[in-house]
């Protein structure tokens, strides 16, 4: 049965280096939870203390209301899918498969059924008496996949699962294991380094940096309303401006800065004088603007762009030396070498996300 | 691995090699120091003092030079030849250069005498005199012997070291201008020089300390055989003991040396090679010239075998003065198979060999485990430790475990219970000591085979088991050791072998005919009058197809890392 896991200010050292500075947070029964972050947040380490490979040195891990943060890793029911899939060599599929319950004393008359079942779901029963390295990756992917679902675990764990596969299979299999984890109600924790498997198909993303958590929302939250400058950039592409609160209104403000001053709307009650970051995600610049005045109109000169047909990919030279990142579908103007075109831009100060830190 | 788990089996393992191989080595050093109740030097002075003793080091130390410098010259340009040609027969030759180490040198000494003997099948074939081939004093024999049983542990790391030198190396070398010759000095050489010095560190201990084959050759000068005539006398004189420590000085320093030389900066690869080793094909004349000396080589080496098998089946006196035995009989196996003697050292020799091996591989893998799998920081204690049996002598093991024999079965407080007798006293039965003698001499080819096993075995295989609610003890049974049972065999199978191999243990611990083991039996056969020689060889043909069944078993399951067991 998938249970809620609460993870409690777990803190890990690994010799000196605390990998894990006190996380915190609350997984709900059936939901697809991501942890994301760069290599060396801390993201795995976590992973591995819910399964039980690596002991935390502080906090506490529940699974529903059982404490389990010393429970050892056989004890957890928790399936894993490994990065490597770690299918051990020496068995068919079938008896990968089947190990889980074997363990769990399952009786074979009973075991056999819901093995078949579980590598129908991954559409591989036609190869149960094949051995792993007889798969291609992709196949391996869901043998490991159908091993950890196959004995119902309260919650399914996924480390990078997808990282060994190719650019098109990825895409496939990640909208693959979201049909699956919502068919059987599962609650998943997939950890991941690629932003766009997680905001694609997560419940919700908790992003790591350092070994802190930094934000957790859904994809969306994330996305849209970044809390910080290291999650913005993490996420998606975005253009920074440094400036300072000039003025205060009702759900907006207006911030001084190189290029010019800025409106942005926010909801925070941003202190006037106080130093801020500005950012904008590309496809807010609406190039070529017809608008003649209002906030936020700028000039400037496209200074090199990345042609890929559909969209161009922009750099713009704003005043204060500021190259904002601009999206633009259908382009009208390539900017190659030498050329300076001059454009004119403008953005929705919905569309500007102000960060303090 | 829990830090508690790891813990208790890293005491566990250290107590055991500290019972089984530091008692014993205390023993031999304070035996030989710590006489009646003070400690004193006189006794290792007297070893220099003493001429005898001197001229028997010395002849060691002449040995073990020889048999190195000239293992040396055979193995290098062997190992040269197969890294740089392709030519035809290589495949053939380059495992029958091994085939050399089925059988002890003693044994092929049986057969060497009767061919290079001043009567032997050489005088006679070429209608020479009586001519001594083998030198006055025997030297030259026992180092011909000796190198052409032992250059195959130097061809091994050679050829490994040169596998492991990435070609780009020499190919910067050749495009920079250097010839294939001035290539081999300049660049390839210094970078197997780890691999030669670890190879040669093995053969100089060999030799230094080998005991069947001096005795076989009666070249009776030398310290090793000095120390096996001094056997009746451990109870109560301190000089063997004292000879003893000398050669394990010697020995282990030159281990150390070798360590200390190139342990630290073995010179590690930067890149896998990312080309195939350049090896030219060799074709037609200069194809025949690249196997000339491969064959010369192995050949020669097979020489002390094909005198050992031709006196196996010569009727006894017949092969004297003449070319081949004018008489061939059977007769030497059916008397070997009714010699009380013979039947029971291959039952004794399976027995101890088995117990070892069982041995070995349930302290093996508890070793290898530690070390790879935990995160202790002593876990590289342990790796080295359990390394350390190679650097030791099996002279120098077998006095000690004699004078832990001789103590242990002299404790008042088990005088009147006669099974300790029987358990303890080599005199009475040398079971138990000889079991342990092979196991912790055999240990460390166990600890690297698992090593290796475990290294190449990811250990998420393991978390993969516990997380689908396997134990440690499932997880070991049903996942790890069939992961590594590959390893496992053939490291249990060159245990195996090496015990059933193993002269100087052999030699000084059994003293009763019942509990004799084949390589003992084999010498006190061959010193039999009459048809004793030939019974011998008999029975050394027998441990001969015995031992050729299990190497190729387990070269085959390790392919060509076969190299890496006998690397220091």
């Amino acid at each position: 049965m998938p249970v809620p896991i609460t993870i409690e200010n777990v803190t890990k050292n690994f010799g000196a280096n605390q990998v894990l500075k006190g996380i915190s947070a609350q997984i709900a029964a059936g939901e697809l939870f991501f942890l994301l972050g760069p290599s060396g947040c801390g993201k795995t380490t976590l992973l591995r203390a819910v399964a039980g490979l690596n002991e935390p040195d502080g906090g506490r891990i529940l699974a529903g209301e059982r404490d389990v943060t010393h429970l050892p890793p056989h004890k957890r029911d928790m399936g894993m899918v490994f990065q490597s899939y770690a299918l051990w060599p020496h068995m068919t599929l079938r008896e990968n498969v089947a190990f889980g319950l074997e363990m769990r004393g399952v009786k074979k008359a009973e075991a056999e059924p819901r093995v078949r079942k579980a590598l129908e779901m991954v559409k591989l029963a036609d190869r149960a008496d094949s051995k792993p390295n007889e798969l291609s990756g992709g196949q391996q992917q869901r043998v490991a996949l159908a091993r950890a679902l196959v004995i119902e675990p309260q919650c399914l764990l996924l480390d990078e699962p997808l990282s060994n596969l190719d650019a098109k299979l990825r895409i496939e299999m990640r909208t693959e294991i979201r049909r699956i984890c919502k068919e059987a109600g599962l609650t998943a924790i997939y950890v991941t380094h690629d932003q766009k498997e997680a905001l694609s198909i997560a419940d919700r993303v908790a992003i790591l940096d350092q070994g802190r958590l930094l934000q957790v929302g859904t994809p969306q939250e994330v996305y849209i309303r970044p809390n910080s400058r290291f999650v913005a950039q993490f996420i998606g592409e975005t253009t920074f401006v440094e400036g300072t609160v000039k003025a205060r209104g009702k759900g907006r403000i207006v911030v001084e800065t190189a290029t010019g001053d800025w409106e942005a709307e926010t909801e925070t009650p941003w202190t006037e004088g106080r130093t801020v970051w500005l950012s904008i995600r590309p496809e807010a610049v609406r190039l070529h603007t017809d608008r003649q005045e209002g906030a936020n109109l700028f000039t400037g000169q496209l200074h090199a762009t990345v042609y890929l047909g559909e969209v161009a990919q922009h750099a713009v030279a704003l005043a204060g030396g500021v190259i904002l990142k601009a999206l633009e579908m259908r382009p009208r103007v390539v900017a190659r070498d030498d050329e300076r075109a001059e454009v004119r831009l403008w953005i929705n100060p919905g569309d500007v996300q102000v960060l303090g830190e | 691995m829990k830090k508690s788990t790891a813990w208790f089996i890293f005491t566990a393992t250290v107590s055991i090699l500290g019972i089984l191989f530091f008692w014993p080595l205390w023993k031999v050093v304070s035996g030989g120091f710590w006489v009646d109740g003070r400690l004193t030097f006189r006794y290792l002075f007297g070893v220099f003092e003493n001429p005898i003793y001197v001229e028997g080091l010395f002849n060691s130390l002449k040995i073990a030079l020889g048999t190195t410098g000239l293992a040396m010259l055979v193995a290098l340009p062997l190992a040269w030849l197969a890294n740089q040609f392709e030519f035809r027969g290589k495949a053939v030759f380059s495992s029958l250069v091994l085939v050399p180490m089925i059988l002890p040198p003693f044994v092929g000494a049986i057969g060497f005498q009767q061919m290079f003997g001043a009567y032997g099948m050489i005088n006679t074939l070429f209608g020479l005199g009586p001519i001594d081939w083998l030198g006055g004093g025997q030297y030259v024999g026992v180092v011909l012997l000796q190198t052409l049983s032992l250059y195959p542990i130097l061809y091994l790391n050679a050829v490994a070291s040169l596998a492991n030198i990435d070609p780009a190396m020499e190919e910067a070398a050749a495009n920079l201008g250097g010839t294939r010759l001035r290539r081999f000095f300049r660049i390839t050489l210094p970078l197997m020089a780890p691999g030669l010095f670890a190879g040669g560190t093995l053969i100089f201990i060999w030799s230094f300390t080998e005991l069947g084959t001096p005795l076989i050759m009666n070249y009776t000068r030398c310290a090793s055989v000095q120390v096996y005539d001094s056997l009746k006398e451990i109870g109560s004189n301190p000089f063997p003991y004292a000879l003893v420590m000398v050669m394990l000085v010697v020995s282990t320093g030159l281990y150390a040396i070798s360590k200390w030389l190139f342990g630290g900066r073995a010179y590690a690869m930067q890149s896998k090679a990312s080309t195939q080793s350049a090896s030219r094909k060799l074709i037609g004349m200069k194809g025949v010239l690249a196997a000339l000396p491969f064959a010369l080589v192995v050949g020669l080496a097979l020489l002390p075998h094909l005198g050992v098998v031709l006196t196996s089946f010569a009727a006894p006196g017949s092969w004297y003065q003449s070319v081949l035995p004018q008489e061939w009989t059977g007769g030497n196996y059916l008397e070997a198979l009714g010699h009380d003697m013979t039947v029971s050292s291959i039952r004794n020799s399976l027995l101890f060999s088995s117990l070892a091996v069982l041995f070995d591989i349930v302290v093996g893998i508890a070793i290898a485990f530690v070390v790879v799998r935990s995160t202790l920081r002593v876990r590289g204690v342990l790796d080295a430790v359990s390394m350390i049996p190679l650097a030791v002598p099996g002279l120098v093991m077998a006095f000690g475990f004699l004078s832990v024999s001789s103590w242990l079965s002299n404790l008042k407080v088990f005088a009147d219970w006669e099974g300790w007798q029987n358990l303890v006293d080599v005199r009475t039965n040398p079971t138990l000591f000889l079991v342990l003698a092979y196991s912790v001499r055999r240990l460390p080819y166990m600890v690297r085979s698992a090593v290796a096993g475990l290294q190449q075995t990811s250990v998420t295989f393991e978390e993969a088991a516990w997380n689908m609610g396997a134990s440690a003890a499932t997880t070991l049974r049903r996942i790890t050791i069939p992961l590594i049972l590959a390893n496992l065999i053939a490291g249990a199978l060159l245990t195996f072998a090496f015990s059933m191999l193993e002269v100087s243990d052999s030699l000084m611990l059994a003293q009763q005919a019942d509990y004799m083991p084949i390589t003992k039996a084999i010498f006190e056969l061959f010193q039999l009058l009459g048809t004793g020689k030939y019974v011998a060889a008999a029975l050394g043909v027998w441990a001969m197809a015995f031992l050729t069944t299990t190497l190729v078993g387990s070269s085959l399951l390790l392919g060509k890392k076969l190299g890496a067991v006998f690397r220091v």
